[in-house]
């Protein structure tokens, strides 16, 4: 919002105070200033003139003349409405204009042309150049307008989202207020017409039907003349906040909206003669003054004229009942709507008025007063000699009393961890409109002023605010607050989630990675993905993102063709929620860790690659002490898929069946005490196709909150064996298409005393063996606690297995 | 003797390394060294007298010149082979690159976030997490926003069809946390909001903040203050000159902006802090009573503070990354320049 210091300065003297420094000090007492800039009019020897003969010159040109009091002048001009009787900034030969232009004589069409009759743009104010400068009828002529509208005026531009609070900050007069407090300055008055006067008058016709929406409405039905111009000061500030002038009417109310913040609204009186305040009540259209036809619906806060709509309540008027030139009796309105209302309707239809945005703010009623007041008061200051034909009408409560409030003064003290002293208290908030004083029990006694709305001061934490933001938030010294010492609880997931983070990127290699919290649909019908009860979004930012995301590695397997051109190889990793709806309508909500790993070439081998990352998974399991997680291939009866754990509710969101990432053969469910917490594979056939034809791509994902465990492990230490051990290598011939687990089950079926512990070395696979045969080296470490091994005892296991292998049908590679 | 002594001078001064003149020493003078078997191999018993006792001399005059030779020449050697490239004789270039490297990344914001989390608990801050899907309760009523608040708007947050949200700030864990905690309560609440927001270099619609709520008995602005300013000068490591205006929230009063005085240019004005001196860092303020009454808290004991800290933009900041859009970009590249070196 733009506050022009010129007319602040009917309010609060700011003499000797630099524009900088007001800004400075009102971000640090009031609301963010985002600058300020000033408004340099450089206009020099322009007059007050008026119009005593126009002649047409065909075109759109006319000469005019103008008497400016100690001589007349001829001048050519084109503005529409040039007319005889007008009075009109006049700048004659030698003046000079904003932007540096030196009026001369001239000829135009063969006339002589002896200075320029002003626009609003080449006096400085605007950038309005359509129409002449209209000036008001009771200015002498030859007045020199460097008295009317002086050179200079600092505009100071305040963030409108720090104003969000403060209705009363929306209007010139609520920011005098607070300059008046924060520099120690005395406020003046507004003045304002008494309407005691009116009081014998007949009411205006008035119901309000929707008092939940408009709280109080006001009306005053008055007469003026027509298309009197306004007052420069008034024409000059509104010009200087980007707000066009047309005439008294018009520009009164605006000017009134930006002084008071109450915006107001001015009804041709000889077509509006009784106001109904009530809903739509159907949908409809209802054209607007600025001629746009609006879609109105059953909740939407009207003004009818009887039973015809005569404005958007509280944000635009109707076109049909506006005020025109010609308009003498006026119905003026000033009401109070309730903020939500007008909110809901102006957004949607786009409709963002001034009027609507102070609304929004919740202003207070006893505003709807006060305007009409002033409104009345600067017609007649103006010279418009308003005639008033109805009383000051009114429906609802105006709340125009002190609200009392009491806290005490130790309250303040311990919010602000400082004393002030209570002189300095009352100072501060009687400068800001409160009735405030302490009394003897140490009580301070508080009368929150009408125009300090209740939704922004209602509790004595909003006075503490009040006083200290003008005392300043500098002057309280810091100080560090002195607690009790006792063991913080520790937030086990989170501490989970770290470990796993710093496994997977210091242990392993991975690059940690954030995708967004939803998929995109697109990508997952590439991958023939169809996510089970994914939560939706009803306001997505795409159409493709509705649906959140029920699993990590969809999202993770797209970074893979868009990094596969940067790197031959990576592994990345990502940390991250996952949610789904749960049959009662909620939602579901886990942690997942999942991974990728890319190799563009085919070394290392698949399963090279798959052992490696099974590594991983493994280490995580002994980082996470969640005890031993297992990998099992899945059962060719999808039926038979191991239980998620139901306890976890990341477990029931976990879509561990029916992924197209889990190709059979390819994939196996990662386990801990027969629940599965995840799964681990390759991709292969088309969905790797899709992902990264050529490549090795293998993934994983875990529920982290299924791998719970404790933070510091419990561990225990065994005595090492005193006496030396031995051990003793074998290589099996097995069926590749089993695999090594099933072998592994063989073999343990074989047990021996001297067995300390069996080790997998490699598997051979390739040349010397039968097709469809790998050789599994295993090395068996022997030993006892008692006695140093004998090569007896050593060559009575070698028969035992031998035995045992024999028996079993496996045979030793030759 | 006399060519015994030329031919091992000879093969000593051949020698170059300490190897090959340990090779000489036992040639020479090792248990079947040639000096060595000179001294077995005569037969003293036909010699007289004087031609043992010369022999004797001379042999031990050979012994001698032969262990002061060998040691002189393993000097310079040694001397030598220090001054040499160590390649060069050991076969080892030490100046190869390393091998075998797993350090991996950690995400940006992920590092802003421990560092942060540290930094609390070592002020005796608790570390709580919350759930991203949130109910309207927490991210909005029960921190006293009110139910026509237009951050509730569609184009403000983004709604889910079962009538829950996606949070839009961590301080919807506020009152959780009092609801598990009570008081008094010191927690800090790391985590990923969500904005109905049009993405640009400056504007993400999914970012992480950092909550901290301290509530205890006497809680004053003095003291988060204090505490501001403490936690700035560890983000920063160094002393950050603060300042406190108006800021209104709903669910603080008062309610603050706190400022930092630039870092870049000391306050001057610089294009960082857009000519102002100063940077809006943390919005923060008193607890607003309605929202203590919500997590439980007796408000007439208690009071506390709250503040939010922008993770995402803390992580720019302290990084240098220009645009936010980089952090969920999924460019390896970006990620690469953050070793987990935590």
């Amino acid at each position: 919002m733009k506050i022009s210091l010129d007319w602040i300065s009917d309010f609060v003297d700011l003499s000797g105070i630099a524009p900088a420094t007001i800004a400075e000090r009102l971000t640090l007492c009031t609301a963010e200033v985002e600058g300020f800039e000033v408004l340099r009019r450089c206009v020099e020897g322009v007059v007050i003139g008026e119009v005593t003969a126009v002649e047409p010159l065909g075109g759109n040109l006319r000469l005019a003349t103008v008497d400016c009091g100690s001589r007349s002048y001829s001048t050519v001009c084109g503005a529409p409405n040039l007319r005889v009787g007008m009075k009109a900034a006049f700048a004659p030969a030698g003046a000079l204009l904003a932007g540096g232009t030196r009026i001369e004589v001239t000829e135009v069409g063969g006339r002589r042309s002896e200075g320029v009759l002003c626009s609003a743009m080449e006096l400085g104010m605007s950038r309005w150049h359509e129409v002449l400068l209209e000036c008001p009828p009771s200015l002498a002529k030859g007045t020199p307008l460097a008295s009317l509208i002086p050179g200079e005026d600092v505009i100071i531009e305040i963030d409108n989202k720090s104003l969000t609070h403060r209705p009363d900050l929306w209007g010139h007069y609520g920011i005098a207020r607070e300059l008046a407090a924060i520099f120690g300055r005395d406020l003046r008055p507004l003045p304002v017409a008494d309407l005691s006067p009116y009081d014998h008058l007949p009411a205006f016709p008035l119901t309000v039907e929707d008092f939940e929406n408009c709280p109080c409405y006001g009306c005053l039905e008055l007469s003026v003349p027509p298309g009197l111009p306004s007052p420069l000061v008034m024409q000059r500030r509104l010009h200087a906040l980007g707000q066009r002038t047309f005439n008294l009417l018009v520009d009164v109310t605006n000017y009134v909206m930006l002084e008071l913040a109450q915006p107001t609204h001015a009804f041709d009186g000889d077509l509006v003669r009784a106001i109904r305040v009530a809903p739509m009540g159907r949908s409809g259209t209802f054209t607007t003054l600025d001629g746009q036809e609006r879609q109105l619906l059953p909740d939407d806060l009207m003004i009818w004229n009887q039973s015809e709509p005569v404005a958007l309540a509280g944000i635009m008027g109707g076109l049909a009942s506006e005020v025109r030139p010609n308009t003498r009796r006026l119905l003026l309105e000033s009401a109070n709507f309730k903020a939500a209302r007008i909110r809901r309707t102006s957004v949607r239809l786009d409709l963002r008025t001034d009027s609507a945005q102070r609304f929004e703010k919740s202003q207070p009623p006893a505003n709807v007063k006060t305007a009409v007041a002033r409104i009345l008061r600067l017609m007649q200051e103006a010279g418009a000699h308003p005639e008033v034909t109805s009383r000051f009408t009114v429906a609802g409560d105006l709340k125009d009393i002190f609200r009392p409030l009491a806290m005490p003064r130790s309250l303040l003290h311990t919010m602000a961890g400082t004393e002030i002293n209570d002189a300095e208290v009352t100072r501060i908030l009687t400068a800001l409109g409160f009735q405030a004083e302490f009394d003897a029990g140490g009580m301070l006694r508080l009368g929150i002023p009408p125009h300090r709305s209740e939704k922004d001061i209602s509790i004595p934490a909003d006075v503490v605010e009040e006083v200290l933001r003008i005392y300043g938030y500098g002057r309280i010294e810091p100080r560090m607050p002195s607690v009790a010492i006792r063991p913080l609880h520790v937030e086990q997931p989170l501490r989970r989630e770290h470990k796993a983070r710093r496994l997977m990127a210091q242990g392993h290699g991975f690059i940690e990675v954030q995708n967004y919290g939803w998929f995109d649909e697109t990508w997952l019908r590439q991958l023939g993905f169809t996510p089970e009860k994914p939560l939706a979004l009803k306001n997505p930012s795409a159409q493709q993102n509705r649906l959140l995301r029920t699993t990590l590695i969809p999202n993770l397997l797209a970074l893979v063709p868009r990094n596969r051109v940067h790197r031959d190889s990576f592994r990345l990793f990502e940390i991250g929620h996952v949610y789904a709806a749960a049959d009662d309508g909620s939602s579901l909500e886990g942690t997942r860790l999942a991974g990728v790993s890319f190799h563009q070439l085919q070394q290392p081998t698949l399963e090279e690659h798959f052992r490696a990352l099974r590594g991983v998974i493994e280490d995580l399991g002994r980082v996470l002490s969640c005890g031993p997680l297992r990998f099992e291939a899945p059962p060719v009866d999808p039926a038979a898929v191991p239980p998620t754990d139901s306890d976890s509710q990341a477990g029931a969101a976990a879509p561990y069946g029916n992924v197209p990432w889990q190709v059979p053969q390819y994939f196996v469910f990662v386990t801990r005490n027969h629940k599965t917490v995840g799964s681990l594979g390759a991709l292969s056939g088309k969905i790797l196709d899709a992902v990264a034809p050529d490549g090795q791509v293998l993934w994983f994902e875990l529920d982290l909150e299924a791998l719970e465990g404790p933070i510091y492990p419990q561990l225990k230490y065994q005595a090492s064996p005193i006496y030396p051990g031995s051990w003793q290598d074998f290589s099996l011939v097995w069926d590749l298409t089993q695999g090594f687990a099933a072998l592994e089950s063989r073999l343990d079926a074989f047990s021996h005393p001297l067995v300390m512990r069996r080790e997998f070395l490699y598997v051979y696979k390739g040349k010397g063996l039968p097709p469809g045969k790998g050789s599994y080296s295993f090395r068996f470490w022997l030993g006892t606690r008692d006695h140093t091994l004998t090569s007896d005892e050593i060559g009575e296991f070698r028969d035992a297995f031998l035995k045992f292998l024999q028996s079993h049908g496996l045979p030793l590679r030759a | 003797m006399d060519d015994i002594r030329e031919q091992f001078l000879a093969e000593l001064n051949k020698a170059a390394s300490a190897k090959e003149i340990d090779e000489v020493r036992v040639r020479y003078l090792g248990r079947k060294g040639v000096i060595t078997l000179l001294a077995k191999n005569t037969d003293f018993s036909k010699l007289t007298p004087e031609q043992k006792r010369d022999f004797g001399r001379r042999l031990n005059e050979l012994k001698a010149l032969a262990e002061s030779e060998i040691g002189r020449a393993l000097e310079a050697a040694k001397a030598r082979e220090a001054a040499a490239p160590a390649a060069v004789l050991a076969n080892l270039d030490r100046t190869l690159p390393g091998t075998g490297h797993s350090l991996g990344c950690i995400h940006p914001i992920a590092l802003v976030q421990m560092e942060l989390e540290d930094i609390f608990q070592g002020m005796g801050f608790m570390v709580l997490t919350g759930p991203e899907v949130e109910k309207e309760y927490y991210n909005f009523d029960a921190l006293n926003i009110p139910p026509d608040h237009p951050a509730r708007d569609m184009q403000d947050t983004y709604w889910l069809t079962n009538g829950m949200l996606l949070r839009t700030h961590t301080s919807a864990i506020q009152v959780r946390a009092m609801e598990r905690f009570g008081a008094p309560l010191r927690a800090i609440f790391p985590g990923r909001c969500f904005r109905y927001e049009a993405i640009d270099a400056s504007h993400e619609n999914t970012f992480y903040q950092l909550e901290g709520l301290m509530v205890d008995e006497g809680i004053s602005v003095a003291n988060l203050i204090a505490v501001m300013k403490a936690l700035l000068s560890e983000i920063f490591h160094r002393e950050v000159t603060v300042r406190l205006r108006p800021g209104f929230f709903p669910f603080v009063e008062p309610g603050f902006e706190l400022d930092a005085q630039c870092l870049l240019c000391g306050g001057k004005g610089c294009s960082t802090c857009k000519g102002s001196g100063w940077i809006e860092l943390i919005p923060c303020g008193l607890v607003h009573p309605r929202v203590l009454e919500f997590g439980r808290i007796d408000t007439s004991k208690y009071s506390g503070f709250a503040f939010g800290l922008g993770l995402t933009r803390l992580a720019m900041m302290k990084f240098g990354i220009p645009d936010i859009r980089l952090m969920n970009s999924g460019d390896i590249r970006f990620y690469e320049q953050f070793p987990a070196a935590v």
